[in-house]
């Protein structure tokens, strides 16, 4: 065994440097090695470098030795480090999305991700679909919905629809939800239809910056087509890349998910809510609605609107909630997670809602729904539980 | 105007003169401004050398003014006032112009800095000129003196000043005072018990004749200014006659509601309606707690009444208030604990079996609601595995930046004593260990003798949600173990949680109704963090213990003591002398609006009712300069703030604006 020694220091130096930008990323020099992002984070058993002993290899410039692990596509972006981080430091949107990034440069990807990727740059989708067939999950179906082009050239609302609730089939039946709560609302609302592109926030947080650039590009060039009041969307990743991280590209727009637009409208839809839901309902929350975006309260109220509903919380819930392993590129990297972990978080969740009593595994990320349904299957004693996007509950209470 | 001015530029070692070119500043006020005699500039101006130099130029060459361009006027005006004083200079001929905290400690480019500390030194030089010899002002001082708090902090001080021999109000909030040391269990390093300590000095408090003790009181008002200040406190009506009472608890055995007691047993145990809050208070009158007696509720009881040998309840006694006259004041508040609440991760609240230190003290405790045995929240299971957590609540910049100071060797503490009552196993999950006190360290190693685990790492989270076998039932510690450099899931019974010292959360409104301030996080801010502890910006208003900023039972009895010894030496005194700054009013051009009447914060101006003209008293003026500023007719003035002072300081300031003396875009650099 040899004496480890600094084989790389410009690297280290710029890696490092490329980190502290501000406002935030200068904190990563004040943190104190407490590891508790370490602790937190669902793979850091996996991991050979999580957040913690990635700045400590920074800081011995050793960064090199970082890049030869793949333990960093363990990571999948759910802010728990950049929750508990007692410095402030952005751990999950500097330090792993820029680790991402160098191991993307050095070409070290996962295959599975570089076609997800690829996908991503050559149709505007990650599912690798035709984008001209991005509005087809709309056809055959009783509720309107407009595209903006066709029948409208401004609305009150931009319905964002995002990759998966386009083409994914378990989560076209939650577009075609909100689509029924729009209507029976009377908003006045459009779609993108094949002018839509993918958000490009999981393909950022997962190292592709530049992907995440050029998409962004594409859906500011759409947005500014049209006359709208605010963007909504039923996708927390895009919300998140759209309130959050278009402005800096110059693209702005007000955006709600659709939790908050509902939310605020609980008035109007409480009468419409007849039928009971019964059973115990727990919520997951998405971590790019709670932790990345502070919304915990919306999505509860909705639910407890509800009639019938009793809420019921999980172990982990609010800012303590555990990711459903999609995030930050989690969605393209399931056979090599589960290579490594022989396990996913999905179903430690779906047993803790079994724990919690619940019966319903309410959610509100297109991600969740194929996610939980798969841990359903897997997890022996889970088997009965339904898994349901907050809106899907609030179309059964709507029916008569 | 013929006055001669002497210009001195400090170079505070390299503190000004790295970034100030010191001697082109002296040379250039020499050659440029008016008035200027002689201008020099010197390592350390305030070094016995450096004042020398002064007053030997005012000896020879007849100086009128002094000019002295260094520190803030907070460190050193006295200094150089003094040395004018002595060669025979008017001390407030003098002014001092701060060129290190205003320019070279703020400002990096050294020619901004050069500009900047020419243009404050001109202001200083123009305003000098116009300022007027004062004499001092002399008042007594009242030898009584205002504890506020009654902790350990409070008692001692309070102790300190009575035996000397002067009067002591001591003011507590609570029923009896003992503050947080009366609730806790054994006191590190040495594990005697906090109470056999801490009850012999409550005793002689209590009874001491030097000190009045006001418990169940609250300062209300507080007006007046070193050596005279006039105090008003509200005695909460008891319901107790303190006089008829002998102590003997028939009361409180008798009343039959019983109430979960939040603030002595930390919510462990319970108390009743009528209550001392521990055996050993002091004093041993009891309170009753109106909210919730069963008599203010339903007007029917009165058990305790019924019972009392002495016939000392009473129903109908009022909140009392009492006017007192003190000439200085300690305040020795203390803190309130971190509510672990606020960190989700840690359960608290939620899961049973996550405790406070403070809740621990009192499971720990012999005299705590289960007589001092460890167990779980079912009050009877011993725990075989616990966890103690450090940096709850502190070094956290969501929280509390900084370190709660005790919560290492109280968590040693707690491992000691559980695995002595006990013999389970222990855990301290920590970030530092930080044992810096006297035999401090020497703790910690008996403390890793006696095989206590040592985890490095902040825990991440606490859950009942098993993953793994073997975590069924219990708590899972989940913490990234930073020296071997894996993550780790720990199962135990019970989780001590090491919440942090926080600051009262009245402590802004507390502060505000002494005139003195809090840091940005809460803490009263002290003079002089090296060199003035206790003292705080507002003269006769001292601050002890914890309210200061966290730290453990001996630092907070020094600076009890120290608080007292600053005191003791004011009394001594028996006079303070005040700073002439004071405003007067010209009574030819007053008006008679009476509008600067009810401005004056201290109560200082008065209306003459024959002459129809208000007039200031200089005893209580504090020169703030509300009035001067608020006169419609201009007829107050503030001495040494006169508006020919501050105008002639601002052309000054000015001076070389526009003169193309210095690029204006460069100027605009220098920061705020």
């Amino acid at each position: 065994m040899t004496i480890p020694t600094i084989t790389n220091p410009s690297f280290n130096e710029t890696f490092y440097a490329s980190l502290q930008t501000p406002p935030t990323g200068e904190r990563v020099r004040t943190c104190l090695q407490c590891g508790m992002c370490s602790g937190v984070c669902p793979f850091g058993y996996v991991m050979d470098f999580p957040p913690g002993r990635m700045i400590a290899a920074l800081r011995s410039e050793i960064f090199d030795r970082v890049m030869k692990s793949d333990t960093v596509w363990m990571c999948v972006a759910c802010y728990a480090c950049t929750e508990v981080c007692p410095s402030g430091i952005p751990l999950t949107e500097k330090l792993m999305a820029r680790a991402k990034e160098e191991l993307i440069l050095s070409g070290a990807v996962p295959a599975e991700l570089q076609l997800a990727l690829e996908n991503s740059q050559r149709y505007g989708n990650v599912l690798g679909q035709s984008p001209r067939k991005r509005a087809d999950w709309t056809k055959g179906i009783q509720a309107t919905v407009p595209v903006f082009g066709k029948e409208k050239k401004s609305a009150e609302v931009l319905w964002y629809v995002g990759d998966y609730a386009s083409y994914h089939p378990r989560v076209q039946t939650t577009s075609r939800a909100f689509a029924q709560v729009l209507n029976a609302l009377g908003v006045d609302f459009a779609i993108l239809g094949s002018d839509e592109s993918g958000d490009g926030d999981s393909q950022r947080l997962a190292g592709e910056r530049g992907l995440f650039e050029v998409l962004a590009a594409k859906n500011a060039q759409a947005f500014r087509k049209y006359k709208f009041g605010e963007i909504i969307t039923t996708d927390p990743h895009a919300f998140n890349a759209i309130k959050n991280v278009y402005p800096t590209l110059g693209i702005s727009f007000p955006v709600r998910h659709y939790t908050q637009f509902l939310a605020e409208r609980l008035e109007q839809l409480k009468p419409l809510l007849k039928q009971p839901v019964n059973g115990k309902i727990t919520f997951h929350d998405p971590c790019y609605l709670g932790r990345a975006n502070n919304i915990y309260d919306e999505p509860r109220a909705l639910l407890q609107a509800i009639p019938g509903a009793e809420l019921v919380e999980m172990s982990h819930s609010g800012k303590t909630s555990l990711c459903c392993g999609g995030g930050g590129g989690g969605m393209w990297l399931e056979g090599f997670q589960w290579e490594k972990a022989h396990t996913r978080t999905s179903e430690w969740r779906v047993r803790e809602a079994i724990a919690s009593g619940a019966t319903t595994l309410a959610v509100a990320c297109p991600y969740e729904p194929p996610r939980f349904e798969d841990a359903v299957k897997t997890v022996r004693e889970a088997s009965g539980m339904e898994v349901r996007d907050v809106i899907e509950l609030l179309v059964e209470s709507m029916e008569q | 105007m013929g006055e001669k001015i002497g210009v001195y530029v400090c170079h505070c070692g390299s503190n000004i003169a790295g970034v100030v070119d010191v001697a082109g500043v002296a040379k250039w006020a020499e050659e440029n401004l008016p008035n200027v005699r002689v201008a020099r500039d010197y390592k350390f101006m305030c070094s016995s050398l450096g004042q020398e130099m002064i007053e030997k130029d005012i000896k020879d060459l007849g100086l009128t003014r002094v000019v002295v361009a260094a520190c803030s006027p907070h460190l050193h005006e006295a200094t150089f006032r003094n040395a004018c004083k002595r060669a025979g200079l008017n001390p407030y001929l003098f002014e001092m112009v701060s060129i290190r905290e205003q320019v070279s400690w703020v400002t990096k480019d050294k020619a901004i800095a050069t500009e900047k500390a020419k243009a404050l030194i001109a202001g200083g030089v123009k305003r000098v000129v116009y300022h007027q010899p004062l004499e001092p002002l002399f008042v007594d001082i009242n030898p009584n003196v205002l504890v506020v708090g009654g902790g350990i902090a409070g008692i001692q001080a309070a102790l300190e000043i009575a035996d000397q021999g002067s009067h002591v109000y001591l003011v507590e909030r609570e029923p009896s005072i003992g503050g947080h040391m009366a609730q806790f269990d054994k006191t590190f390093p040495t594990l005697d018990c906090a109470a056999c300590i801490l009850t012999p000095k409550m005793f002689t408090a209590g009874n001491h004749p030097n000190i009045t003790l006001l418990t169940w009181s609250e300062v209300e008002k507080v007006d007046g200014f070193i050596g005279n200040f006039t105090v008003q406190i509200r005695q909460k009506a008891r319901k107790v006659t303190a006089e008829k009472c002998t102590g003997c608890g028939v009361c409180e055995e008798k009343c039959p509601k019983k109430v979960i007691d939040t603030v002595f047993e930390a919510g462990m145990g319970t108390r009743k309606a009528i209550y001392t809050p521990f055996p050993q208070a002091v004093p041993k009158y009891p309170v009753i707690d109106v909210e919730n007696c069963i008599y203010y509720q339903r007007g029917t009881c009165k058990a305790c009444e019924k019972f009392c040998p002495t016939g000392a309840i009473d129903f109908d006694q009022k909140d009392e208030m009492m006017t007192v006259q003190v000439g200085n004041v300690i305040l020795a508040t203390g803190y309130e604990l971190f509510d672990a609440r606020r960190i989700p991760q840690y359960g608290y609240g939620r899961l049973a079996n996550v405790v406070t230190n403070l809740e621990f003290e009192r499971l720990s405790n012999t005299a705590g609601p289960t007589n001092g045995k460890i167990v779980l929240r079912d009050g009877v299971t011993a725990p075989q595995t616990v966890g103690i957590i450090h940096c709850v609540g502190s070094r956290d910049i969501k929280y509390n930046v900084d370190c709660s100071a005790i919560c290492c060797m109280q968590s040693l503490k707690f491992a000691h004593l559980v695995k002595e009552k006990t013999g389970a196993k222990v855990y301290n999950f920590y970030i530092d260990i930080r044992t810096p006190g006297k035999t401090y360290d020497e703790f910690y190693r008996r403390i890793l003798d006696e095989g206590v685990h040592f985890v490095r790492g902040k825990v991440a989270e606490v859950t009942d949600a098993p993953r793994f076998p073997g975590e069924e039932g219990k708590l899972i510690i989940q913490v990234e173990d930073t020296l071997a450099g894996r993550q780790l899931r720990v199962p135990v019974d019970m989780v001590v949680l090491s919440a942090a010292m926080q600051p009262r959360v009245d402590s802004k409104q507390v502060g505000q109704k002494f005139g003195i301030s809090c840091s940005a996080n809460g803490w009263f801010i002290e003079r002089h963090p090296k060199l003035d502890p206790v003292a705080t910006m507002t003269e006769g208003i001292f601050i002890a213990g914890v309210c200061q900023g966290p730290k453990d039972i001996p630092a907070t009895v020094s600076q009890g003591a120290a608080a007292a010894a600053r005191v003791l030496g004011l009394i001594g005194r028996k006079q303070v002398t005040l700073e002439p700054v004071r405003a007067s009013i010209n009574a030819d051009q007053c008006s008679g609006c009476r509008i600067c009447n009810n401005l004056c914060p201290f109560n200082a101006i008065t209306f003459i009712e024959d002459r129809a003209v208000s007039d200031i008293n200089p005893a209580l003026c504090q020169g703030c300069g509300t009035c001067v500023s608020a006169c419609p007719a201009g007829a107050i003035t503030g001495s040494h703030f006169t508006n020919q002072q501050i105008m002639a300081q601002i052309e000054g300031v000015l001076l070389n604006f526009g003169n193309g003396h210095e690029p204006a875009e460069k100027l605009e650099q220098v920061p705020a």
